[in-house]
């Protein structure tokens, strides 16, 4: 059966530069099946990333529409879509983005104390373990190796079951083996809890896991 | 069985997560991280609150100490005041019928004569029942012993600067009026002083009985008796005054009692206590704008938090509540600090502070100015925190990969709450200070200069900005690179034009208005002032008198006036208070003086004088300006009370009268015969050269030794002294003020190293040598400084003129050296702040900071 999760139409992205206005995104159109493993692809500049934050609600299309989970996410206001994300969306960047004034632990729990989750430190503290690292718990993203910090950063994104996972390059900022123990993570996790992976990457070898690839130029679909 | 995928997932939006539990515990995480990057935060404000704190601690001291001394500072539990007269009989019987106790004083201005010095004294002559309360502290002995008659000469005390002045040690004789006196002891300290020196004299404690032949006390002499009473035990004070005003007030009484012993001090003491913490709200201002971007720095370098917790699902008001609550934590932490500081140091230094006071002052923990300063620091430090806060709260999520949006404006309803505190500060000016017009003066010029301060900030950036794409300073590089970081993205000219500006305005409002005052006193008052005033002229004296002056070729202008005093009872029949509130010509007894012709140079501006020999219905003339602000039209009649006796008089002309210049000025001038019989004395102005002056009082003092001589100068020596103290208590405020400027400059400062150490890298990679490079440091710190100092110097000049124009009633003129001195000022501390932080960045190796901007 057809069963689209995230759906995008036409959709545009122009952002105001110095020297006038920048079409990032030039009408892409996209659908993306529930717990398909999506790869995008293409040279720096092409739009891949500014792609993946219009599907998680990261920017805002300037036209066009996306729908997600059944929700236009053009119609949403800031908070709208922080609401949204709480329990839709998993975000794993390349440059891990913890918060640095909190513990690994902490850092895993936030997503779900924000979304009201009443054992929100045990949870956080099983998907600690379950990406090997129970024993980093209390320290803090300084204390951790990038590898450590990117594994912190997947589970904070799975902590709430969210379902559609969205990843920028997130072995870019890795060695060969880390890069290839967090590409292990990803699937693994995609495959324990059947989410959606939307994944931007430059590696070819991962681009061949995924089950579908798209390739953007110049900000359309190649 | 892990929870299925989507499962937080609600259509309605999610559940509820606002609540303040979790914006605490996300906000205790956060500041884990250190109070580093709020060090300016807490130190302005802890600077600015201490500073209120401290003005508020000393004024509550006073006032506890005038008001648990006031039986002590009054002498009694309350004090009836006659002028130019002794009590009635009836009054007497009045006193004696609800006291224990009642003690007669009169009180006078003379002139203490010494073999050849003399000097002006005021005279209190009192009974043996003095004081009823207290003691006078005297060098030795008992105030009895002092003042005992030995070998047939009677005993004096008198102040140290007078025994100083006449050159004499105890024991040494000393001449009132006709009257002998030894010096028994020296007066150290008067129990009983509600003046608390603010008098033209020194002053000199006798017997009553021992003046009887001084000549001193004659009729028509200006003098006062104060009747201090002890009354029985739980004696309602308030039903007294009630009684006593209703059976005597026409007849002159004033009332006192030890609930407001001292009156005047109290009005002075909470008039400067209010215009100090006014000025320590100015420099709370400037504390606010090192709040600001103090609160401002360090939400910049939380943009990736906030994007990262918005990512996560953060909505904008649980952000808000986050970084207010730790704003709140931390301005708790300042005021607190503030508060310890305010109060402890006051506490601290209470035996130097009592010591240097006129007045007492019982030192305390006085919660009420403490909590006034707590206020002022809780609602300053939100007022300037909103700003950034409300900015903080729309960073948006891709700011994670794309970097802070440009400028973002806060929502309209942070902007309404922002003017809604303001609106409390400014209320809260009002309340506290209780003098509406002096707050609203100071909370909007200080609101104005910060206005003018931040557009001036934007000039400045905008003109640095085009100056330095101008052709002629190409290869100038120490200008260009100096115009370029003024001009630049986040540049520090706002933040330190801001506070370095707002703090030297109000040093430069402090300096223009002193400057002024000094000028008036000193240099414009003294050149139309005349030399002396000659008070207590007896009718027989006058001939002789005008004689000694008419035949000396060094006096060029002798005026004399006969002179009553009177109290104004009624004014068309009703009480004064009522028709013209608390005016100065009603508030008490005033000089009175008549004449059968408009005196030389009498400017009539409406109606007519009476007619010479006149003696129908009492006719007044009353001073233009004073009628116009009193709304008395012509036909207007008044009740004068003089020397007990009730004239109805109608005011049938207005004339010009002119008080700047120390001359003779009367606001009332009676037709003679209204007033005909009344004993009355004559009061005279003399202008001469200055060298003669010395010999016209020897003169006239000896041939008539009743006489009161007032040399202009002296007095006018003693109000710039009075006017000193103010204006240093008012230097140290405004210094408190500019003190916490200079430590916003530092933050300033400090925030923009790490800029400079990349650009001072950069430039050495270029070949710029560190001269070079230090020479453009300066550069900048100086033009920012000359802009704050030129603005502060306009903002300074402006309130100045409003001050001396509409509060002073002067001329303003401008100041050019404490000006120049504010520019230069202004340059120095920009200067010291930017070159203190400017080492580091010379001296850091250009490989080391490249390699770890990558």
């Amino acid at each position: 059966m057809n069963d689209t999760i995230l759906a995008l139409k036409e959709a545009r992205l122009t952002l105001a530069g110095n020297a006038g206005p920048v079409e990032i995104l030039r009408g892409i159109t996209l659908n993306v099946e529930r717990g398909e493993t999506l790869g995008l692809i293409g040279p720096s500049g092409s739009g891949k990333s500014s792609l993946l934050m219009l599907m998680g609600g990261l920017e805002r299309a300037s036209s066009g529409s996306v729908m997600a989970l059944g929700h236009d996410l053009t119609a949403l206001d800031e908070d709208g879509l922080a609401r949204f994300r709480r329990g839709n969306m998993g975000v794993v960047f390349q440059s891990f983005h913890l918060i640095p004034t909190m513990t690994a632990l902490e850092n895993v729990a936030v997503p779900l104390e924000l979304a009201g989750v009443p054992d929100a430190f045990d949870r956080a503290a099983a998907e600690l373990k379950a990406v090997g690292l129970a024993f980093r718990a209390d320290h803090y993203p300084s204390q951790l190796s990038g590898g450590e910090q990117q594994r912190v950063a997947l589970a904070r994104a799975a902590a709430p079951r969210p379902a559609i996972l969205l990843a920028d390059e997130p072995t870019g900022n890795l060695d060969a083996t880390n890069g290839a123990a967090i590409m292990e993570l990803l699937f693994a996790l995609r495959d324990r809890h059947g989410a959606t992976l939307i994944m931007v990457t430059h590696a070819p070898e991962l681009a061949a896991r995924c089950d579908r690839v798209v390739r953007l130029a110049d900000g359309r679909v190649a | 069985m892990p929870p299925p995928v989507g499962y937080l997932w609600t259509d309605d939006g999610g559940r509820d997560v606002s609540g303040l539990g979790l914006a605490w515990r996300l906000a205790r995480r956060e500041l884990r991280g250190g109070l580093a990057g709020f060090r300016i935060f807490l130190v302005c404000l802890a600077l600015g609150v201490a500073a209120i704190a401290g003005v508020g601690m000393v004024r509550s001291a006073i006032e506890a100490g005038l008001r648990d001394q006031g039986v002590v500072l009054l002498g009694g539990d309350a004090e009836l005041t006659f002028t130019y007269r002794y009590a009635t009989e009836a009054e007497k019987a009045w006193m004696a019928g609800v006291a224990t106790q009642v003690s007669e004083i009169v009180d006078f201005r003379s002139m203490a004569v010494a073999g050849e010095d003399r000097s002006l004294v005021q005279v209190k002559a009192v009974d043996d029942l003095y004081p009823l309360v207290g003691a006078p502290v005297l060098d030795h002995g008992t105030l009895p012993e002092a003042l005992a008659t030995v070998d047939g000469v009677p005993g004096g005390v008198m102040e140290q600067v007078l025994v100083d002045r006449l050159g004499m040690k105890p024991g040494d004789h000393f001449k009132l009026g006709l009257q002998e006196f030894r010096l028994g002891a020296i007066l150290l300290r008067e129990s009983d002083n509600a003046t608390a020196g603010f008098s033209l004299g020194p002053r000199v404690i006798v017997r009553t009985p021992d003046l009887a032949k001084s000549e001193l006390i004659a009729p028509g002499t200006i003098y006062e008796t104060h009747y201090r009473v002890v009354l029985p035990a739980g004696a309602d004070l308030a039903a007294l005054q009630t009684e006593a005003v209703a059976r005597f007030k026409d007849a002159g009484l004033q009332w006192r009692d030890s609930r407001r012993a001292s009156p005047g001090v109290q009005r002075f003491v909470d008039r400067i206590g209010s215009f100090l913490i006014l000025v320590g709200l100015a420099g709370l201002a400037v504390g606010g704008v090192g709040v600001a971007s103090a609160v401002r720095a360090y939400l910049d370098g939380k943009v990736a938090t906030i994007a990262t917790l918005k990512v996560l699902g953060a909505e904008s008001g649980l952000i808000f509540q986050v970084y207010l609550l730790q704003v709140g934590a931390l301005a708790v932490v300042g005021v607190v600090a503030g508060l310890v500081l305010g109060a402890g140091v006051p506490l601290a230094l209470a035996p130097v502070i009592r010591a240097s006071l006129p007045f007492p002052a019982e030192f305390a923990l006085y919660p009420v100015p403490l909590l006034e300063a707590a206020f002022y620091g809780v609602v300053t430090a939100f007022l300037f925190s909103l700003w950034p806060l409300a900015v903080a709260q729309r960073q948006r999520a891709a700011a994670l990969y794309r970097g802070a949006a440009g400028r973002i404006w806060p929502r309209a309803t942070h902007l309404l709450v922002m003017l809604g505190l303001a609106v409390v500060l400014v209320g809260g000016a009002v309340l506290f200070s209780g003098t509406y017009m002096l707050a609203l003066g100071t909370t909007g010029g200080v609101m104005a200069s910060l206005l003018v301060l931040g557009l001036a900030a934007l000039g400045l950036q905008w003109v640095a900005r085009r100056v330095a794409r101008l052709g002629w300073l190409r290869g100038r590089v120490a200008w260009r690179l100096a115009l370029a970081a003024i001009g630049g993205p986040r540049a520090e000219a706002v933040p330190v034009i801001l506070s370095l500006g707002l703090g030297l305005s109000v040093l430069a409002t402090v300096g223009q208005i002193d400057s002024n005052l000094r000028a008036a006193i000193e240099r414009d008052l003294p050149a139309r002032a005349p030399s002396f005033f000659f008070m207590d002229i007896q009718d027989d004296e006058l001939p002789g008198y005008l004689a000694r002056l008419h035949g000396d070729p060094s006096v060029t202008k002798v005026e004399t006036a006969p002179m009553l005093r009177g109290v104004i009872t009624q004014i068309n029949g009703r009480p004064p208070q009522d028709v013209v509130g608390d005016h100065w010509v009603v508030s008490g007894d005033r000089g009175l003086t008549f004449s059968d012709t408009p005196p030389v140079g009498t400017t009539i501006t409406a109606g007519t004088w009476w007619p010479k020999d006149y003696s129908g219905p009492a006719q007044i003339s009353f001073g233009a300006d004073e009628a116009a602000e009193m709304k008395l039209p012509l036909g207007t009649r008044l009740t004068l009370n003089v020397l007990g006796r009730d004239i109805e008089a109608t005011i049938t002309s207005f004339r010009k009268v002119d008080f700047s210049n120390a001359g003779m000025g009367f606001v009332m001038s009676i037709d003679p015969a209204a007033v005909a019989g009344a004993p009355h004395t004559s009061i005279s102005t003399v202008y001469a050269e200055p060298q003669a002056e010395a010999a016209i009082l020897r003169d006239l003092s000896k041939a008539y030794p009743n006489i009161t001589a007032i040399a202009v100068k002296e007095a006018i020596g003693r109000a710039a002294e009075a006017l000193s103290a103010i204006a240093t208590a008012t230097a140290w405020a405004a210094g408190a003020t500019l003190l916490t400027g200079f430590v916003v400059l530092i933050g300033a400062a400090a925030a923009g190293e790490r800029g400079r150490v990349y650009e001072a890298a950069l430039l050495k990679v270029l070949g710029a040598s560190r001269r070079r490079i230090l020479a453009s440091f300066a550069l900048r710190a100086a033009i920012m400084g000359a802009a704050a100092g030129v603005v502060a110097l306009f903002a300074g000049a402006v309130s100045a003129w409003a001050v001396m124009t509409y509060v002073m009633d002067g001329t303003y003129q401008f100041e050019p050296w404490s000006a120049a001195a504010i520019i230069l000022g202004g340059m120095a501390a920009t200067l010291a702040a930017g070159l203190v932080f400017a080492w580091g960045p010379l001296a850091a190796r250009p490989a080391q900071v490249l390699r770890s901007q990558e």
